[in-house]
């Protein structure tokens, strides 16, 4: 296994840069997952990594060897597709052999190999069906095994699970993790669902339209989240994010909004909010860190309750503060009814505050 | 079999279930049947009955001097001759050459074409449309174009030949019974790998990207790619074409007829054309149905096969 580097990778199709200077390093063993919308472009950057398109600009270096201008043959790597990408006229056996004898390796040997990967994915009775006889979570573990017999230097992943059941995701999960604390592998994973992401990591680079926005554990990028846009794809419910006007008074800082009321800062949020380039700022609040008041509170700001969500051990409210809106999360013995007044009141200790032109996020250093 | 059941039922036990038979089957449908009928009623009337009157149509004798209607009943004695005559026999292996010969090369040709065309670059537009001129200009246009290119005395391929020193003569291509079937043969070919190609081309856009590069990280070279992945791929595609290719040449008529009209000394002569001119030509419209009938019991065992052949894989999949 080996380290992976990223020098400012570019790649662009005419205008549209699909990826936009993307630096970051994956140490030897890690899990990186490359989590994004949509169009990101996650996957454009893992075929770099492959070398299956033409870079260009910026360098990638794998282990010690830069692979820049590498075939992907030459790369040593292993690659997991979305919709496994198995050869559907070879039998399993052939699917995992198929590497091996493209790089001429003698029979025996082979053999020996093909049957050792395909005893740690547990599909020794598969080898002699063909993929369509095999069930999704199946021809994934032969994906896995295909990548597996080669012995590569880094795994690259592009959405491996999304094309499975709900629950048979969740199972996937799991193996995938064992595999890669079992192998010790070096992996890159692409996929869009932040949660998948959160729990399999090492690390997680959240990527939006071509720039790498964040690069950092996944625990990191929950709490201190570098601008709104992480702050709104990481986490599920995602953060509340409103815009809101800051106003000076004396040496404390207020936010305020249209409808007037006004919410003092604490010392250090108030140092943040200075900081923003305007008076313009996003407070940014995850539903736990939300108290909710059925009566006009001190440091309370007024809502209006939009919705309730009911899920059991945990009740969902979003509700409106001016134009924005929060999700806060009850006790299910608080009954609230949706066009009910309300007073929310922000944690000062766990709230975000980002500037409201750049999005980025405010600190008091 | 449902399609629910199905799914959990092992490849196995799918194959050697039984199937319910057709008339069980038209039974459950017959509503399906009624919806149907009008198109029915008119297929049968312009294809069913021209199928019954050309059988039997050959069951007589109608020598040049009968009207249609004065015909004598001749029982087999049309197939008869008409298999155990030596033109018979001449026009079967030309139909058989022409046929094969037309098929491979048309598709070797247009899979070859596609495949350069497959890949990017400059002025791929442009060569598309160039290859698909054969497959789009009229074939009567063609054929009397063609005649001309391989006319003895002015013709372009002729006079090129002599110009770049391979013959001293210009070759008459067509008025020669040795090189006149595959001088036909070579049109055929010019304008049937366009129709190749498209459909070749059309499958190459079917084979998943994501199985290419899966084979390129694999490390497949090229060849390796096209083998493992793209050819395998094309398998369904390519057995269709095939099929329409040999359908259309053992039917071909407009090349020969207008190049040609079969001759010299029917040298050129094909099934249809020679049903045509048995039939047109010399009036004997018992021994030309009876040859349209052979034509047609030939065909419709190939198509039976191919089409076998064609659906294992279908049903494999449906389970
Ligand atoms: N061959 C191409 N030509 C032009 N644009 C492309 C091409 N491939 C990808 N793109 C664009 O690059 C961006 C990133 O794509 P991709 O990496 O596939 O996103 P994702 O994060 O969903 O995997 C998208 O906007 C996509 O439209
Ligand atoms: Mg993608």
């Amino acid at each position: 296994m080996a380290q992976v580097v990223l020098q400012d990778i570019v790649k662009s199709y005419g205008s549209l840069y699909a990826v936009n200077h993307v630096s970051l390093t994956v140490d030897d063993g890690e899990f990186v997952a490359l989590v994004g919308p949509s169009g990101c472009g996650k996957t454009t950057t893992l075929n770099l990594v492959a070398g299956l398109l033409p870079m260009t600009d910026g360098d990638i270096v794998i282990g010690d060897r830069i692979v820049t201008d590498l075939d992907p043959k030459d790369r040593d790597i292993a690659m997991v597709f979305q919709n496994y990408a198995l050869y559907p006229n070879k039998t399993v056996y052939k699917n995992l052999a198929f590497p091996l004898q493209m790089r001429k390796l003698p029979k025996d040997e082979i053999d020996q190999k093909v049957r050792a990967a395909a005893k740690v994915l547990d599909i020794v009775p598969l080898l002699e069906r063909r993929p369509r006889e095999l069930s999704g979570g199946q021809q994934q573990r032969v994906a896995l095994g295909r990548a597996l017999v080669r012995d590569p230097r880094v795994f690259l992943m592009d959405e491996p699970l999304s094309n499975l059941d709900a629950k048979l995701r969740v199972q996937m999960r799991t193996e995938i993790k064992r595999f890669h604390q079992d192998l010790n592998a070096t992996i890159i994973y692409v996929t869009h669902d932040q949660l998948e992401a959160v729990t399999m990591a090492d690390k997680m680079a959240v990527m939006n339209k071509g720039f790498l926005q964040q690069y950092d554990t996944p625990k990191n990028v929950f709490d201190n989240p570098v601008n709104t846009f992480v702050a709104s794809f990481i986490g599920s419910p995602a953060m509340s994010l409103v815009p809101l006007e800051v106003v000076q008074r004396g040496d404390q800082a207020v936010l305020t909004n249209e409808a007037g009321w006004e919410l003092p800062l604490s010392a250090m949020n108030t140092r943040k909010a200075l900081k923003a380039t305007t008076n313009k700022v996003v407070l940014g609040a995850r539903h736990s860190t939300i108290k909710l008041h059925k009566s006009e509170t001190v440091g309370a700001v007024p809502a209006r309750v939009y919705t309730v969500e009911p899920t059991g051990d945990i009740t969902f409210v979003q509700a409106f503060v001016g134009e924005a809106v929060v999700i806060v999360s009850l006790d299910p013995t608080v009954i609230v009814r949706p066009d009910e007044d309300v007073w929310l009141e922000f944690d000062q200790e766990r709230m975000h505050l980002f500037d409201g032109e750049t999005t980025m996020a405010l600190s008091a250093a | 079999m449902s399609i629910a059941t199905g799914r959990a039922a092992s490849p196995l036990s799918a194959r050697s279930a039984k199937k319910p038979n057709v008339f069980s089957r038209m039974a459950a449908h017959r509503t399906d049947y009624l919806y149907v009928l009008p198109a029915l009623i008119v297929m049968m009337v312009v294809i069913a009955y021209p199928i019954y009157y050309t059988i039997e149509l050959s069951f007589y004798r109608t020598p040049p001097n009968l009207q249609l209607r004065d015909k004598v009943w001749a029982g087999f004695d049309n197939y008869t001759a008409v298999l155990s005559s030596s033109v018979f026999h001449e026009v079967t292996l030309n139909t058989v050459i022409w046929t094969v010969a037309s098929t491979f090369f048309s598709f070797v040709l247009g899979l070859g074409a596609a495949l350069s065309l497959h890949r990017e670059f400059i002025g791929r537009g442009l060569f598309r449309a160039l290859l698909m001129i054969p497959y789009v200009v009229s074939a009567v246009a063609a054929s009397y174009v063609w005649k001309w290119l391989y006319h003895s005395d002015f013709g372009v391929i002729g006079a090129l030949a002599v110009q770049l020193g391979f013959t001293s003569e210009p070759i008459n291509f067509l008025d020669n019974r040795q090189t006149v079937l595959s001088s036909l043969i070579v049109v055929n070919i010019w304008r049937e790998f366009s129709f190749a190609m498209v459909m070749m081309m059309a499958g190459l856009q079917t084979v998943p990207e994501q199985l290419l590069r899966a084979a390129q990280v694999d490390g497949a070279t090229p060849w390796n790619r096209f083998w493992h992945v793209t050819f395998p791929h094309l398998k369904g595609v390519s057995m269709v074409t095939v099929l329409l290719l040999m359908v259309a040449n053992f039917n071909s008529i407009i090349i020969p007829f207008i190049m040609t009209g079969g001759g010299p000394a029917d040298a050129s002569h094909i099934w249809i054309t020679h049903i045509y001119q048995l039939a047109f030509g010399r009036q004997q419209w018992g021994a030309a149905a009876a040859y349209a009938v052979i034509l047609f019991i030939v065909m419709m065992a190939l198509g039976y096969f191919y089409v076998k052949a064609l659906t294992r894989g279908d049903e494999a999949r449906q389970e």
